[in-house]
């Protein structure tokens, strides 16, 4: 492997994915059980060259205990596969409007007519590469859990094959250096949820909640297509990476480094934060936020390993990637940011509340999983580095704990014979230790429990949710306003070795004559911020503080109803109630360990943290400018604890060693309960306002469809079988008749020929 | 010696044609207005004779070979041509009992209403008694009177 470039290695991490779908859909019949050998091959090559990456752009960074003047610089490698759309000309930036736009900073540019090019091109940079090893490497775990899992299921080729391309559409959307490329595999990935949501697509709820889940996401795949569309108008570009035009000048990209190096490169203002609020509405639909998190509970019909890697441990990440990757866009518009928290913290307390009631085990993780990227959405939304590398950070650590859950509710469900229900078993501690064990593991990390991984990460969000409301207690530059950055240094210079050419074009004399210019133009005043002010992150603190609670409760009421109390299997599971075979076991202590470990060591080395400071979109000096020392925040570590120590207790008092269909606590609650086991009438509210009228629309087309639309058609068809009813009384059925007809016809054509012959 | 009627003699033309067009109209006359299949093709027979008359009076008038072939030709492809319709003719006879054309009207469109005679021929008061034929493959009946005779056509 060192023969091959990173380049080489880049392409290979989704290549792989394809190449194992691709030959499982060409073989799967051919391979029957063996059908998941493909896709697990593939996913393993791809998981082995992720890592590799990971290292090697670790490397390339540096160490976190460096001399602490030294400025990280951002690491970035492009590779160009192809063009894929190339229009000349495409783009006239308007005369008089040089100031509102960045892209003619750069001398050369002003004026002139740009081409839109799309280039297919992939980039490594700290964010994508760990992203890519947590896609590749949880999705190998999964995969094997799954051979398992899905053994005799009908379907088994296919599910690999989807498995497997999910895989792929997932590299490809982190690793994509394009807005539209990943608008694309924003797209893939959700046609993949969609198909493993479907894919037992015989029963109706599957079949309903894919197409629920494929409609909502359409809502938040509008919102990207709308900033993309502003993108493209604002910035003419649509690459993050800039690039080397013809003429040797730079194009500098949305997210590139020489924009990020201009203080006054992002866009804000109105235009600004109309193109963060339709990102965050793609988020909000793609990770399930709130108001469009309806689809994630119902895509709990799919099957268990799809919903932990796709529904938990990475597409709904897909959502923060994408906030996190355009942190510089969205810290230039402060109320755009500061609505990223207030939808991140509302969607984890509302979640965090329906899962107290749920009694579908996985549905529970399920709304765990919606609350848990409401905590990533409301640590993004502080708009300092430790929020966005503390996103990233729980990211990493849920994507670990989420999925051993979902893979221990899956073990649970398989052995119970289908149900899910945590009413009808309990105490299934004897029965299945492993999971048993493990499960608890990642409950303690989802509680954030003190040296398990939650914890950490919680603690790391929390504390950027508190320096954000409480400015003073952190002291320093931490309220850093927009405006201030102005004033900064520029510690990013382009070189011309790192920029990408476009392909084809000769290294000649041009491509050495780029030259940066008026990089220090003053910045766009920003207005008074309306949102994003200390009062509202205090608010917002608090409201996490609860969800913890909440969260540590709902986990162990769903680990004391399952694994505790006596031992009762419903009938469905027959006398063979088992622990899972070791196939299925064996994904889940590999899961454990990190979910148990992970959270301490990256916190204690702040190897994550450092890393991720040397992604291009989080060295914007808006981005740094906000970072601060590390540093453990023993005051909110207890309070977080105490919270979780509160949930787990109460949920002990509740649910410990009861039977799990007994009487449940929640009743105390009253009609609060029904309200949240309601999922609190969103979805009634969904079909009111929404659902209802467009199918009230739907059949008003319907009956014109067919009555007017089909009567015409009708009306058409029927002409020619009126003209057939008259001649069809010819057809008497009497031979003389006929030969009549045959006579008279002779005869006619006897006088036409006469009476033309006759002169 | 002078044969009787010479080769473009228009009075032998004359004649013939005469014969010739009596024959095909009242091949067509019994064509229209029989029922009986086996009269429908006799007459259609008659048609092809009176056809074949004319052909070689022409041929003869011209002093052509050519109108005789043709007639010889005529007479082959008739022959065949009686040899299948009578299969047919037969077939049609074993599946309804009877040999009027108009057993066949249910082939008409089924909207139609069904052609009813309206005044039938007078019937003697003894129906003839016509022979039966007996059925390929099929044992004949022990009635031996019965099996030979029916009731009407």
């Amino acid at each position: 492997m060192q023969s091959l470039s990173p380049a080489t290695l880049l392409v290979l991490v989704p290549l792989l994915p394809l190449a194992g779908a691709v030959l499982t859909l060409l073989l799967g019949r051919l391979l029957g059980s063996r059908a998941h050998l493909p896709a697990i091959a593939g996913i393993a090559a791809a998981a082995a060259v992720a890592v590799t990456l990971l290292l090697g752009t670790s490397n390339q960074v540096g160490s976190a205990h460096g001399p602490h003047a030294e400025p990280v610089r951002p690491v970035e490698m492009i590779t160009t596969l192809w063009q894929w759309a190339s229009v000349q000309d495409a783009y006239v930036p308007p005369e008089g409007s040089a100031a509102a736009l960045p892209g003619t900073a750069v001398s050369g540019a002003g004026g002139a007519a740009r081409a839109f090019t799309i280039p297919v091109a992939l980039r490594l940079d700290p964010l994508t590469a760990t992203l890519l090893a947590i896609i590749t490497c949880i999705g190998l775990v999964v995969a094997v859990y799954s051979v398992g899992y899905m053994h005799h299921d009908p379907g088994y080729p296919r599910f690999f094959a989807v498995f497997s391309l999910f895989v792929f559409s997932m590299s490809m959307l982190v690793a994509a250096s394009n807005f539209l490329v990943v608008y694309v595999f924003w797209e893939a990935v959700g046609a993949c949820s969609y198909l493993l949501i479907g894919f037992w697509f015989t029963k109706p709820e599957a079949a309903r909640a894919a197409k629920k889940a494929f409609l909502v996401n359409r809502v938040g795949d509008f919102g990207l297509a709308i900033a993309t569309f502003l993108l493209w108008m604002t910035y003419g570009t649509l690459d993050f990476h800039d690039t080397l035009s013809p003429d040797g000048t730079i194009l500098p990209g949305i997210l590139g480094q020489t924009r990020l190096a201009d203080a006054g490169g992002i866009v804000g203002g109105a235009v600004g934060t109309a193109i963060c609020l339709c990102l965050l509405l793609a988020a909000c639909g793609k990770s399930a936020q709130m108001p469009l998190h309806v689809w994630l509970p119902d895509a709990m019909e799919g099957p268990t390993p799809a919903s932990a890697l796709i529904h938990a441990a990475t597409m709904v990440t897909a959502g923060i990637y994408l906030v996190a990757r355009s942190a510089p866009l969205f810290m230039a518009c402060p109320d755009a940011l500061a609505a990223v928290s207030i939808v991140g913290a509302t969607t984890a307390l509302v979640a965090g509340l329906i899962a107290t009631v749920q009694n579908d085990l996985k549905r529970v993780l399920a709304y765990s999983t919606i609350s848990q990227l409401g905590y990533m959405f409301a640590s993004l939304g502080t708009g300092t580095l430790l929020g966005f590398t503390a996103a990233i950070f729980h990211l990493v650590t849920h994507a670990f704990f989420k999925a051993l859950l979902f893979l221990g509710a899956g073990s649970v469900m398989h052995s119970m014979g289908g149900v899910i229900d945590m009413r009808r078993f309990g105490g299934l501690r004897r029965i299945m230790p492993i999971t048993a064990a493990t499960f608890l593991v990642g409950s303690l990390a989802l509680a954030g429990v003190a040296p398990f991984s939650g914890f950490f990460s919680k603690d790391e969000i929390l504390a950027t949710l508190h320096a954000k409301g409480w400015p003073n207690a952190h002291g320093e530059h931490h309220d850093a306003a927009p405006a201030s950055h102005a004033s900064l240094p520029l510690p990013l210079t382009p070189s011309a070795s790192s920029l990408p050419r476009p392909p084809g074009e000769g290294r000649g004399e041009g491509a050495h004559t780029m030259r940066l210019a008026s990089l220090t133009r003053s910045p766009v005043a920003a207005p008074a911020a309306v949102l994003d002010t200390p009062e509202t992150f205090r608010v917002l603190f608090w409201m996490s503080l609860v969800t913890a609670g909440l969260t540590a409760f709902y986990t162990f009421r769903a680990v004391f109803m399952t694994f505790t109390g006596p031992t009762r299997v419903p009938e469905e599971a027959g006398h063979h109630a088992h622990e899972s075979p070791p196939v299925m076991a064996v994904p889940l202590i590999i899961l454990a360990v990190p979910s148990a470990i992970a959270g301490w060591w990256l916190f204690n080395s702040q190897w994550l943290a450092h890393f991720l400071t040397a992604t291009p979109s989080f060295s914007a000096p808006a981005v740094t400018a906000t970072a601060v020392p590390h540093a453990f925040h023993m005051d909110l570590a207890i309070q977080g604890s105490l919270a979780a120590a509160i949930g787990i207790v109460i949920a002990a008092i509740g649910h410990l060693g009861r039977r799990s269909d007994g009487p449940q606590m929640e009743r105390f609650l009253g009609p609060l309960q029904t309200f949240f086991a309601n999922r609190c009438y969103i979805d009634q509210l969904y079909a009111g306002l929404i659902v209802r009228p467009l199918e009230g629309l739907a059949l008003v087309a319907a009956l014109f469809d067919r009555f007017v639309i089909d009567g015409l058609v009708n009306s058409v068809a029927r002409l020619p079988a009126a003209l057939g009813g008259v001649v069809r009384r010819l057809q008497t059925g009497l031979l003389q008749r006929y030969a009549l007809a045959g006579v008279m016809g002779v005869l006619a054509i006897v006088f036409v020929l006469a009476w033309r012959l006759r002169g | 010696m002078m044969p009787l009627l010479a080769a473009g003699s228009t009075a032998l033309l004359h004649n013939a044609l005469l014969v010739g067009a009596i024959l095909f109209a009242l091949g067509l006359v019994g064509i229209l207005t029989r029922r009986n299949l086996i009269v429908m093709f006799l007459s259609a027979e008659l048609m092809l004779q009176g056809i074949s008359v004319s052909l070689v009076a022409w041929s003869r008038y011209h002093g052509d070979w050519g109108g005789h072939v043709l007639v010889i030709f005529v007479l082959t492809v008739a022959a065949c041509e009686a040899a299948v319709a009578l299969v047919f003719v037969l077939q049609a006879f074993s599946r309804t009992g009877r040999l009027d054309a108009a057993a066949w009207q249910a082939l008409r469109e089924a909207t139609l209403p069904k052609a009813v005679d309206h005044a039938l021929p007078a019937s003697d008061a003894v129906p003839p008694r016509w022979p039966r034929l007996a059925r390929a493959g099929v044992l004949p009946p022990a009635d031996e009177d019965a099996a030979l005779e029916r009731e009407h056509v």
